[in-house]
């Protein structure tokens, strides 16, 4: 199961799978977010290339209008698949959080 | 003398006589009383002396005189005599000088010592035209019986023979009645030395299940982890009724005894045997398989008593194992010397499957019995679901088979699973289904003891593969198969896609990780992913299944090797 949810400081607040079955409705989400957008990935258990190109298809909607997408708290199960495919290149990752 | 049955206009006075005779017969429920009533009725309205009645007994082809004033009952053929003349002819017959008619039989004079002048016999036939029996009345005050008597007798007759027929119905519903309260008692006796739980037995997977039938039936079922060993019975006892249900009561609290006072399997089973061949009925015996486990070195020994075949499935070669019984049924008769039981080794993955004859021999609408095959091929289909599932799948397909045809017998299966290393499962083709691909690897993760650490890439490896299959495998309707077994350091994970063009994740191209951002798609990602996050990959084909099987192992080492955040491994066993 996956919860997306605007948090109180303006961040976006992802928890649990995200995977091909969780995809669409995390899409859905993000295609309603503006400007430069911090994603707390803190409660993030799981992401599959299907979530990934979730954040992808964000990224380059926000870049081209001058706004990105910040990942903080990722975890270090979840780096690898960050590092394995790239994105930890595509995205500004806050490991400390 | 032999009158047709007649249908002269009774008087009203007459009328009134059986009105009132009516009215008496309508209240008794038990036979002696309704006899009793009817005759009385006879003698008071046809003015006789004496009556009885010779109820037919169909079975045994007799007229029983069970109730005549001051005469004890008697049993003759159905054809002899007067009475069986009239059964046979279902027609009045008047005599009106016994002793002058040679159909007349003094028999029952003589031991009585009243003399029979005249008599009127009178056939006793219900309104569903069933002869019930036969109706004399002896010696009518001041005369002879006249053809009035024969017609208000007729009227009176077809009351009496309604009445009685009612009786008789009730008693045996009745009687019905209390067998089946006796039996319901034996069956909750028998039922109760069930085992309520199943042992948990380490490295082992023990289920259990009995379906009794509606009437009768004598199967138990023992599962136990004793001094001994893990205790595997099966037992089935012949015969109908309460008898069977006992026998087995009996021989399982008999076994556990002797268990428990220490006897091994061999002397167990002789004294189980000898003490039932002292103490069951000449004709009764139990089939039963007596088995003892050694969880630790895999050794199954069992005896069997006439109780096969006993199967086991052999996960190795796929096949099944098939065991004769090792003895006669036990309490057939004594056993001075036992011969050897049967020792098999449980290997990894096998299944020991003990079914009763209740389930082989259950038929369907056309007679056809459920049989042995269609036992094996549900369990070497489902060889990797727990024994829960596979006594559900069991059940379910002889319920199915029989189609509401009615259960003749018990029906028990009992199943001993050796774990396999690993574990199966097959699941719909449709992305809904990783939500179920994950609780399983979930199962499987703590039943086989794995490194939670490698869960995350394993999940990534099955979504990503998984998901591949149904996009690209639209034209099969076949279910995939995902497997997870324990190696050395990790898990290997295989996939099983079948019905699809051959598909090779190792052949996959390489993603170009370093393009800018504009450049980059999310294609290919995912198989890109895989390869990069497994320590090694295999592909096979088969192309008579046109069977797509790959198969990734992850390792706690490669986990660590990827902790360091290298971006690529030399070592790297697809690269």
């Amino acid at each position: 199961m996956l919860s997306i949810e605007k948090g109180e400081d303006g961040n976006v607040v992802i928890a649990g799978r995200l995977d091909a079955a969780e995809a669409a409705s995390a899409q859905t989400f993000l295609d309603r977010i503006d400007g430069t957008v911090t994603l707390d990935c803190a409660g993030l258990d799981y992401i599959s290339s299907a979530g990934l190109g979730v954040l992808l298809k964000t990224q380059k909607r926000l870049l081209a209008a001058n706004g990105k997408l910040r990942l903080a708290g990722l975890r270090p199960h979840l780096l690898d698949i960050f590092t394995y495919s790239g994105f930890d290149q595509l995205f500004e990752i806050d490991r400390a959080s | 003398m032999t009158s047709a049955v007649q249908h002269r206009p009774l008087s009203a006075s007459d009328l009134q006589a059986i009105l009132d005779v009516t009215k008496a017969l309508a209240e008794p429920f038990d036979l002696t009383t309704m006899l009793g009533e009817v005759v009385a009725a006879a003698k008071q309205v046809l003015q006789a002396e004496r009556g009885s009645v010779w109820l037919y007994d169909e079975p045994n082809g007799e007229l029983v005189l069970e109730v005549a004033t001051g005469i004890k009952p008697v049993r003759v053929p159905w054809q002899s005599g007067l009475v069986g003349a009239c059964a046979r002819s279902r027609r009045i017959i008047n005599v009106p000088d016994c002793y002058a008619d040679t159909r007349f039989d003094p028999t029952v004079d003589k031991a009585s010592g009243y003399r029979t002048h005249c008599m009127l016999t009178l056939p006793l036939v219900d309104h569903k035209n069933v002869l019930v029996g036969v109706m004399q009345v002896l010696n009518k005050i001041g005369g002879v019986f006249d053809a009035d008597d024969e017609a208000l007798a007729t009227a009176l007759a077809a009351q009496c023979a309604v009445a009685l027929q009612r009786v008789r119905m009730t008693s045996a519903l009745i009687e019905g009645e209390k067998m089946r309260q006796a039996l319901e008692m034996a069956r909750e006796v028998q039922m109760s030395t069930l085992p309520g739980t199943m042992p948990t037995v380490a490295g082992y997977d023990v289920g259990a299940t009995f379906l009794p039938a509606d009437l009768t039936g004598g199967d138990t079922y023992d599962v136990a982890m004793l001094d001994q060993g893990l205790l595997v019975v099966l037992g089935d006892a012949t015969g109908h009724g309460i008898a069977p249900a006992l026998s087995v009561t009996q021989m399982q609290a008999m076994l556990r005894m002797a268990f428990r006072l220490g006897a091994d399997l061999e002397t167990a089973y002789l004294q189980l045997n000898n003490r039932l061949a002292d103490t069951l009925a000449a004709d009764r015996f139990i089939t039963a398989f007596i088995g003892l486990l050694d969880p630790r070195s895999h050794q199954l020994k069992f005896h069997s008593g006439g109780q096969g075949p006993i199967l086991r499935y052999r996960a190795a070669s796929g096949d099944f194992e098939r065991f004769r019984p090792t003895s006669f049924p036990l309490g057939a008769m004594q056993i001075r010397a036992l011969r050897d039981g049967v020792s098999v080794t449980m290997q990894p993955g096998d299944i020991l499957v003990l079914v009763s004859d209740g389930i082989y021999e259950q038929e369907n609408a056309d007679g056809e019995p459920f049989g042995e095959t269609r036992v094996t091929s549900i369990v070497a289909a489902h060889r990797d679901e727990s024994a829960t599932a596979l006594l559900a799948r069991i059940v379910a397909a002889v319920r199915g088979f029989a189609a509401g045809a009615p259960q003749a017998d018990d029906m028990t299966i009992v199943l001993l699973k050796r774990d396999a290393p690993g574990l199966a499962q097959t699941f719909e083709r449709r992305i809904d289904a990783i939500g179920a691909m994950v609780a399983f690897t979930d199962d499987a993760f703590e039943r086989l003891a794995i490194d939670t650490r490698l869960r995350t890439r394993v999940d990534l490896a099955v979504e990503e593969l998984f998901t591949n299959m149904v996009k690209y495998g639209r034209g099969s309707r076949a279910a995939v198969t995902l497997g997870l077994q324990a190696v050395d350091g990790g898990v290997e994970v295989t996939l099983i896609d079948r019905d699809v063009e051959p598909f090779d994740i190792t052949r996959a191209p390489d993603v170009d990780i370093g393009k800018p951002i504009e450049e980059r798609e999310p294609g290919g990602l995912g198989l890109h992913l895989v390869k990069r996050l497994a320590d090694g990959v295999d592909y096979d084909y088969v192309p008579q299944t046109r069977e797509s099987r790959t198969t990734l192992r992850f390792t706690v080492a490669g986990l660590d090797e990827g902790r360091r955040g290298s971006q690529g491994r030399g070592s790297h066993a697809v690269d």
